[in-house]
């Protein structure tokens, strides 16, 4: 078990390389001069030397990513070429909000995903199931950002019920919750029902109807707990996509998240903070995928029983 | 009446524009702490059958549109369904054909043990004296106690059956009805698992349907035997009547029978007769066997034959009509 841990840790590194390599080349080949957008149009000519100098962009570009593996190694990442702090002070502030947002939206999408996908299966081909894989169907495929929008013209201009945007209160957090949500429950809803389908053909669900069990028992202890199954690691996998931050939601939400902070990071030229954000949200990522596999392996037997006899 | 008695339980399946016509004026008795062997081919209707029992007909596809039920004097067809739930596991169980996909693979054994005894704990017995009771079911199949921690997929198929008749056997049902339980096993684990149930069903005193198209089977533990063919019984009777005597014979059972010469006989599968099993989504007009039956008259093409009965050995074919008066 914690040889399977470590060798997953260790896979990690040539990973979060080659991000940062990708990301440096990128960054290095899109257009756009950072020194332009430091000291603005038409500097003195001294200026701007002294600028490429000392932000070591006179460099070739392998020395540079050199230069820049040798110094994340001592987990100094930079300074922002915007505020000259230092890359991280940037980037926490922004995490809370993005982390709130990634709680609440797998929250809400899969306790509805998962409530919604049983109903559609248990009543297969009624009205209900058809009404709503037809739904489901329909959300799973609409464009985010329309999704975005048409609720901020919804609650927001013609209701007024909720806030467009800003942060000052839970009540902020409604929409972007709903944007995120429901194109994933709407994907859950469909998983689960398949699932669920597929479990309640299965032999043992009759043996468990022979033994006497009621059918909400047959429903939600004998089905549920093996449809479940790839539904925790949908589940998780969107949690650890969710925490690099939705970019759509929080730009169009106005969400000062980690996806809006990337995005203006990278409008901006600031190398050192796009970077930083991405090496910041791949070893997250990685780390939370990581989770949710051992969180798997613990609650599926068949995995369990086969990690602990390592 | 008999312990348990069918009469003329007919079952379709219906799928899209299909109908499946699975059992046909299927009857069938069984006397209290008698074993029943129910033989036929695949697809025969022999799970219908005892689906039908248990009322466990998959809900969308199957149908019963007619006969009845009675088991210890009780008409199952009428009970309501949490009535029908405590004769589920309680006073009838069922055993099904494959160990390897008949126990829920996140449980433990234990918990799948104790959750039926759970279901049907009548005298308010405590946890602790029900999983005293699942370590009881666990020794008594031959599995150490230890193990009711483990889940299914630490088993192998043999000590999986045995669970599965831990399960059936826990709450001291009056029937068991067993679904072909080792036709899935290999041959040296088939005989422990038969004598097991065979021992287990004395003990016990409990009437079995024994479901198999292994005529060994039915030789070395039953009392009573029927023979299904096409949703209907086409011959019924003592052992006496099956493996003692050969002049009363369907036409039918005297092809299954045809290559056993006596009961110690190696060779006590069911042979294979020439032709196929009518497709059960069109069956033939008259004897639903005319098309493969050697004594096959003008009268047996258009008219159904009667079960005709003598000393408790019933047949359905015209043959035997005389015999009787
Ligand atoms: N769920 C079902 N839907 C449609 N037809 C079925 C279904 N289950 C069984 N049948 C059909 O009913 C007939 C009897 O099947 P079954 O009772 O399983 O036979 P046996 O157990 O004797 O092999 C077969 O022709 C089979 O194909
Ligand atoms: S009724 Fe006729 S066809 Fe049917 S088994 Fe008897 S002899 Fe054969
Ligand atoms: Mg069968």
């Amino acid at each position: 078990m914690w040889k399977y841990v470590l060798r997953r840790l260790l896979v990690m590194i040539p990973i979060i390389f080659l991000v940062i390599f990708i990301v440096f080349f990128i960054m290095n080949i899109t257009p756009g001069d950072p020194v332009q957008m430091i000291l603005g149009n038409d500097p003195p000519q001294q200026a701007v030397e002294d600028l490429r100098r000392e932000l070591g962009l006179d460099q070739p570009f392998f020395v540079r990513f050199f230069n820049y593996i040798k110094n994340a190694l001592k987990l100094d990442f930079g300074l922002s070429y915007r505020s000259r702090r230092p890359v991280f002070e940037g980037i926490w502030p922004k995490f809370p909000t993005t982390l709130l947002l990634a709680v609440l939206t797998v929250t809400v999408s899969t306790v509805l995903g998962v409530i919604l996908g049983i109903i559609s299966a248990v009543k297969e081909y009624s009205a209900v199931d058809v009404t709503l894989t037809f739904t489901s169907l329909i959300f799973a495929s609409v464009p985010g950002f329309w999704l975005c929008l048409m609720l901020i013209i919804v609650f927001s201009l013609k209701l007024h019920l909720l806030p467009s945007s800003g942060v000052g209160s839970i009540r902020h957090f409604i929409l972007p919750v709903l944007a995120s949500a429901i194109p994933s429950a709407a994907y859950l809803a469909r998983i689960t029902r398949t699932q669920m389908l597929e479990v309640m053909r299965q032999e043992y669900i009759r043996t468990a109807r022979a033994k006497g069990a009621t059918e909400k028992r047959v429903i939600f202890k004998h089905a549920l707990k093996n449809a479940l199954m790839p539904i925790i690691t949908i589940a998780g996998t969107s949690f650890a996509a969710a925490l690099g931050g939705s970019m759509i939601t929080e730009r169009i939400f106005g969400l000062p998240g980690i996806g809006n902070y990337i995005l203006t990071s990278v409008q901006a030229k600031d190398v050192p903070v796009v970077m930083g954000s991405t090496i910041f949200l791949s070893v997250i990522f990685m780390v939370m995928m990581l989770l949710v596999d051992l969180a798997y392996a613990y609650i599926n037997p068949t995995l369990r029983s086969r990690f602990s006899r390592k | 009446m008999s312990f348990l008695d069918i009469r003329d339980l007919t079952v379709v399946y219906t799928n899209g524009r299909e109908t499946v016509h699975a059992l046909n004026d299927f009857s069938l008795r069984l006397e209290r702490g008698k074993t029943l062997g129910l033989v036929g081919e695949t697809g025969a209707g022999k799970t219908t059958a005892a689906l039908s029992i248990m009322r466990l007909l998959p809900e969308r596809t199957g149908r019963v549109l007619g006969g009845s039920v009675t088991f210890d004097g009780a008409d199952l067809r009428s009970l309501k369904e949490e009535e029908m739930r405590v004769v589920r596991g309680g006073k009838i169980s069922m055993i099904f054909q494959d160990p390897m996909t008949s126990l829920n693979p996140v449980l433990t054994v234990g918990e799948q043990i104790f959750e039926t005894l759970e279901l049907h704990n009548i005298e308010n017995r405590s946890h602790q004296q029900l999983w005293e009771r699942v370590d009881e079911m666990l020794a008594l199949v031959g599995i150490p106690p230890e193990r009711k921690k483990d889940y299914p997929h630490q088993f192998s198929g043999g000590m999986k059956q045995r669970v599965v008749i831990a399960i059936a056997l826990a709450c001291s049902p009056q029937l068991l009805i067993a679904d072909e339980p080792t036709t899935a096993l290999d041959v040296t684990i088939q005989a422990q698992v038969l004598a097991m149930m065979d021992e287990l069903k004395q003990k016990l005193d409990m009437s079995m349907i024994m479901i198999t198209h292994d005529l060994g089977i039915v030789a070395q533990t039953c009392d009573d035997v029927a023979v299904v063919y096409a949703g209907e019984i086409i011959e019924s009777g003592s052992f006496e009547d099956f493996f003692m005597q050969d002049k009363r014979r369907h036409p039918y059972t005297r092809g299954l029978f045809g290559s056993i010469p006596n009961i110690d006989s190696r060779e006590r599968r069911l042979t294979p007769i020439e032709g196929l099993m009518p497709d059960p989504t069109n069956l033939p007009e008259g004897c639903r066997f005319h098309p493969r039956c050697p004594d096959c008259t003008e009268r047996c093409r258009t008219e159904r034959p009667t079960a005709h009965e003598r000393g408790g050995h019933v047949i359905r074919c015209h043959l035997f009509e005389k015999e009787g008066e």
